[in-house]
């Protein structure tokens, strides 16, 4: 057990975006979070890592832990949390640097200075990303130069390059042209080994290929949570039945 | 979609739609009631006119001061002498005095408009960043003389009485801070041209820092960077070019500050090292003393300050042009 | 932002303008030509007439020009303070009927108007020296001797000699004289420096006389409100004001010793006694200097205001509304002045200006 939830309860001012969320991520394995648009999946993604602190009027109650520890609390620092649960968001969203201090940007803020051991984490995130062999040549070119697939590589990258234990994938392949789809999709399968995934998508096929478990949201609730298997051929749930046949949505 | 379309078109009666592809109004006009081609001709004209205007206003200067240019040449520049009873003329103390004081009031201006820009945009709640941002406005809207008076009453004192001789224990083993302040010199006016340029900086910078995208602050935040490593290391890069548009455009402004930087900064033609000492801008002399002036290379020496001053005004918002070209086309460069 | 950058580069080529505007002081014969139509006779006999110069005679000539319009209807008179000098550039360039200075228009200036041009005098004011010293128990006397040393610079505290031996009773501090001074062009300093020159060669020659001075020591303020203002803000200062401005705003003054010897306090009375004093040796042209006046009363840093007008300009009703209304000026018009805080003038030089109105339109008998 990597994470556990239980009775999140997110609120944007007035409006509950996700109601008593209780569900527990396994470690090194993939558990993919489907449902219609704004059932809340991407706001329960966000608070696994305190992403949505930034949101103004945003409340929680209910708690997370990571490996036991409480997330949400009075003494916990968030920017901790982070540094052990990454995030890669749906748009690849590079900083205006060059590729190189993109990678290195999350290392250089967790404290690394050391000028060799950035540039051997930094090609080791490249790899791990399989973007190394693309962009070895121009590292020190600016990361808006690349590709659509390349750019959302190069931010994988760039959170691995901080080692977490955790990473948050919110739909990260869905503005991605198929083949930098697939690419996207064989690196998560070949990353579960590392570390545990969360990821948010629309595509419910990607779901099946890179899932162990699946946790299906409709309306702010988590409707039903199950091996990826079984949520797809055997739904306990009418709602989830109906969402994953293309019944509605 | 595209099918309903296509039906629609198919159902119109003929005759309306050849209707619709002619031109409007009587027969006998249709020939050359053209307004595009019209309007773009019209518009050429408007476009031209800054142009001739430009070129007209250069002329006017060079013709009013060719006397000074003839008589003087590039000497013009260097010769600190400014002497209307011999007849001498340099523009060394004036130019002097009006980089000082720019620099003065970029020094204070720019970290501090960054800093509320920075403090509006990515800290304050809601309603503070409205009501603060109304001010900062405000700010930009006081009449320069307002500064002026206020400067000379309120300010010019303080200089004297209170930051002057706190400088000159603290930094006074800088040549800067030296000497006796009589409350009107180069600081004060420096002070002044700050609190003038202030809004700039604080209300671009604010506009310029809005409009990162937020994906790149949250993108720094899920690396583990704390909200300062985001705003100095993210955000502000982000916006540097913005940010330096801002500035130019503010020294732009602190250059050609007249009355109120007139009313404080004693009015005294001299280099001199300390910043407590009076000193003397381009913009100033020419409104002090060109309705007075008497004598044509007068009158062109005063003309040809101003055409330094245009010159230099001139160049500083072609950078600041440069610096906001540059920074929409990195924009692009994100967004594809 | 882009909209910001325009309002920048507007700004700019107002500034320019205001420059081309300004420049065109050398007369060129369609300026000449078009002097007759410069004033504009409106249908129904009205008639206007312009002028510009001297911001110090303003309020007078406001004054003077509604109380005229109740003694003749159809003349308006408008003048605008735009400062001598550019009231001699305007008259030069014919764009206005009468020019009011300060100064009297110099040789050169003369040789560039390219006819004979009329100096009439219209008022007298004066220049006076005001301090910020606390706790005097009367007001501070000046020798010559020190108020050009003060303005040169070699004078540095206030308890030098050069002031104190004229002070025996007041208790002078060793508080540093900050000297204050216009930094804008001005009549006023113009009158200043003609009378430090007389007293002193060594200002003469060092320093001289012009509306605008390379100043050997001292800070500039704006007008008389920005040198009375810095002078109020700063122990210790010394600046010169405009008579009307310090009895206005009722400015701690300086006495001065005059050419006679004695010690005078600046009043309008001593002003016109400045000019009675000078009668004798005024110039024909009536483009004299009455600074350090001979008369027994004289305030010695005193000056008029003329107006100045082509000798040679068109008969027709322009011009003789003009010269109706400044004799009414010399007459009249003189009553106006001590309410207002100006110098009137004595008698014996009311007479000598209008016999120079004369020339331009002989007096009705």
């Amino acid at each position: 057990m990597k994470m556990r939830a239980s009775h999140l309860t997110v609120r944007y001012g007035a409006k509950v975006a996700i109601k008593d969320v209780s569900i527990d991520i396994h470690a090194n394995q993939v558990l993919a979070l489907i449902g219609p648009s704004g059932c809340g999946k991407s706001t329960f993604l966000r608070s696994l890592n305190r992403m949505n602190d930034t949101v103004p009027g945003v409340s929680v109650t209910g708690q997370v832990q990571l490996d036991g520890e409480p997330i949400y609390g009075p003494e916990v620092d968030a920017v901790l949390v982070r540094r052990r649960v990454g995030m890669v968001f749906q748009k690849s969203n590079p900083f205006p640097k060059s590729i190189f201090e993109n990678v290195a940007y999350g290392l250089r803020v967790g404290g690394l200075r050391e000028r060799g051991a950035v540039a051997d984490r930094v090609e080791q995130a490249l790899r791990h990303a399989a973007l190394w062999d693309e962009v070895k040549d121009r590292l020190h070119e600016s990361g808006l130069g690349l590709s659509g697939g390349q750019q959302q590589r190069l931010c994988i990258a760039r959170a691995l390059a901080v080692e977490p234990e955790v990473l948050l994938m919110d739909e990260p392949a869905s503005a991605l042209d198929p083949i930098a789809t697939a690419k996207v999709e064989e690196l998560v399968s070949d990353l579960r080994d590392q570390l545990t995934i969360v990821i948010v998508t629309h595509n419910m096929q990607q779901a099946a290929r890179v899932s162990q478990r699946t946790g299906f949201f409709y309306m702010g609730k988590l409707v039903e949570v199950g091996e990826t298997t079984q949520i797809f051929t055997r739904p306990k749930e009418r709602e989830t039945e109906d969402y994953i046949t293309g019944r509605f949505g | 979609m595209a099918a309903v379309h296509t039906g629609s078109i198919a159902t119109t009666p003929t005759t309306a739609r050849r209707h619709s592809l002619q031109r409007r109004g009587p027969p006998a006009l249709r020939g050359w009631i053209t307004l595009d081609p019209l309007f773009r001709k019209v518009c050429a004209a408007f476009g031209l006119s800054i142009v001739s205007l430009l070129g007209f206003v250069v002329y006017e200067l060079l013709r009013g001061s060719s006397a000074s240019l003839a008589r003087f040449g590039a000497s013009f520049v260097f010769d600190r002498i400014w002497d209307p009873v011999a007849e001498k003329f340099g523009a060394a103390t004036f130019v002097y005095g009006t980089a000082v004081t720019s620099v003065i009031a970029l020094l204070i201006a720019v970290p501090l408009g960054i800093g509320i820009a920075i403090f509006l945009v990515e800290m304050a709640p809601r309603a503070v960043r409205e009501v603060a941002g109304f001010l900062v406005e405000l700010l930009a809207a006081i009449p320069s003389i307002v500064y002026g008076l206020w400067g000379l009453f309120v300010l010019a004192p303080i200089v004297r009485d209170g930051l002057a001789p706190v400088l000159r224990t603290t930094l006074g083993f800088l040549p800067l801070f030296t000497g006796p302040s009589y409350g009107l010199g180069m600081l004060t006016a420096g002070l002044i041209l700050a609190v003038m340029v202030l809004p700039f900086i604080a209300a671009v910078s604010r506009d310029v820092l809005s409009a990162v995208p937020q994906m790149q602050r949250e993108g720094s935040l899920a690396l583990g960077a704390t909200k300062w490593e985001t705003i100095w290391h993210v955000v502000l890069p982000y916006g540097r070019a913005g940010i330096s548009g801002a500035v130019i455009l503010a020294l732009g402004r602190a250059l050609g500050e007249t009355m109120a930087v007139t009313m404080v900064i004693g009015n005294s033609p001299q280099i001199v090292a300390s910043l407590f000492a009076p000193g003397y801008t381009m913009s100033s002399v020419i409104a002090n003393e060109y309705s007075e002036a008497s004598g044509q290379l007068y009158l062109s020496s005063l003309t040809e300050l101003g055409l330094l001053l245009f010159v230099v005004t001139f160049a500083v918002n072609g950078v600041a042009r440069l610096l906001i070209w540059r920074m929409s086309r990195g924009a692009e460069g994100s967004r594809a | 932002m882009l909209s910001t950058l325009g309002f920048r580069t507007t700004a700019v080529l107002a500034l320019a303008f205001a420059f081309a505007a300004c420049n065109k002081s050398s007369p060129t014969p369609s300026d000449t030509q078009a002097s007759s139509s410069a004033a504009t006779q409106a249908s129904g006999g009205n008639i206007t007439i312009n002028g510009a110069g001297s911001s110090f005679v303003y309020p007078l000539l406001s004054r003077w020009s509604a109380d005229y319009q109740k003694v003749s209807p159809t003349v308006q008179i408008n003048y605008q303070s735009v400062g001598s000098g550019a009231g001699i550039r305007q008259v030069i360039a014919h764009t206005v009927q009468f020019g009011a200075t300060d100064g009297p228009m110099t040789d050169d200036q003369l040789k560039e108007a390219g006819a004979p041009v009329l100096h009439i005098p219209l008022v007298m004011g004066a220049i006076v020296p005001t301090y910020n010293l606390p706790e005097l128990p009367h007001a501070i006397r000046f020798t010559s001797d020190a108020l050009t040393h003060i303005f040169l610079g070699d004078v540095k505290t206030w308890n030098d000699p050069k002031i104190a031996s004229a002070n025996p009773d007041l208790k002078l501090p060793s508080t540093p004289v900050v000297v204050v001074h216009r930094s804008d062009g001005s009549g006023s300093t113009y009158i200043w420096a003609d009378y430090l020159a007389k007293v002193s060669p060594e200002w003469k020659t060092k320093v001289g006389v012009a509306t605008s001075l390379n100043w050997p020591v001292g800070i500039g303020g704006k007008g008389n409100e920005g040198v009375a203002g810095t002078v109020r803000q700063t122990p210790g200062a010394i600046g010169y004001v405009e008579l009307t401005y310090a009895l206005q705003n009722k400015l701690p003054l300086g006495e001065i010793k005059n050419a006679a010897g004695s010690f005078i306090a600046p009043t309008i009375e001593s002003v016109t006694a400045a000019a009675a004093g000078a009668l004798a040796t005024l110039p024909d042209d009536l483009r004299y200097s009455i600074t350090n006046s001979p008369g027994d009363k004289a305030w010695p840093a005193s000056g008029t205001t003329w107006a100045i007008v082509y000798q040679n300009m068109p008969a027709g009703p322009e011009r003789k509304s003009l010269v109706s209304f400044l004799r009414w000026t010399l007459q009249d018009g003189q009553k106006a002045c001590a309410p207002l805080s100006y110098a009137p003038l004595p008698a014996e030089l009311v007479e000598k200006a209008a016999a120079k109105l004369d020339l331009l339109e002989p007096a009705k008998k």
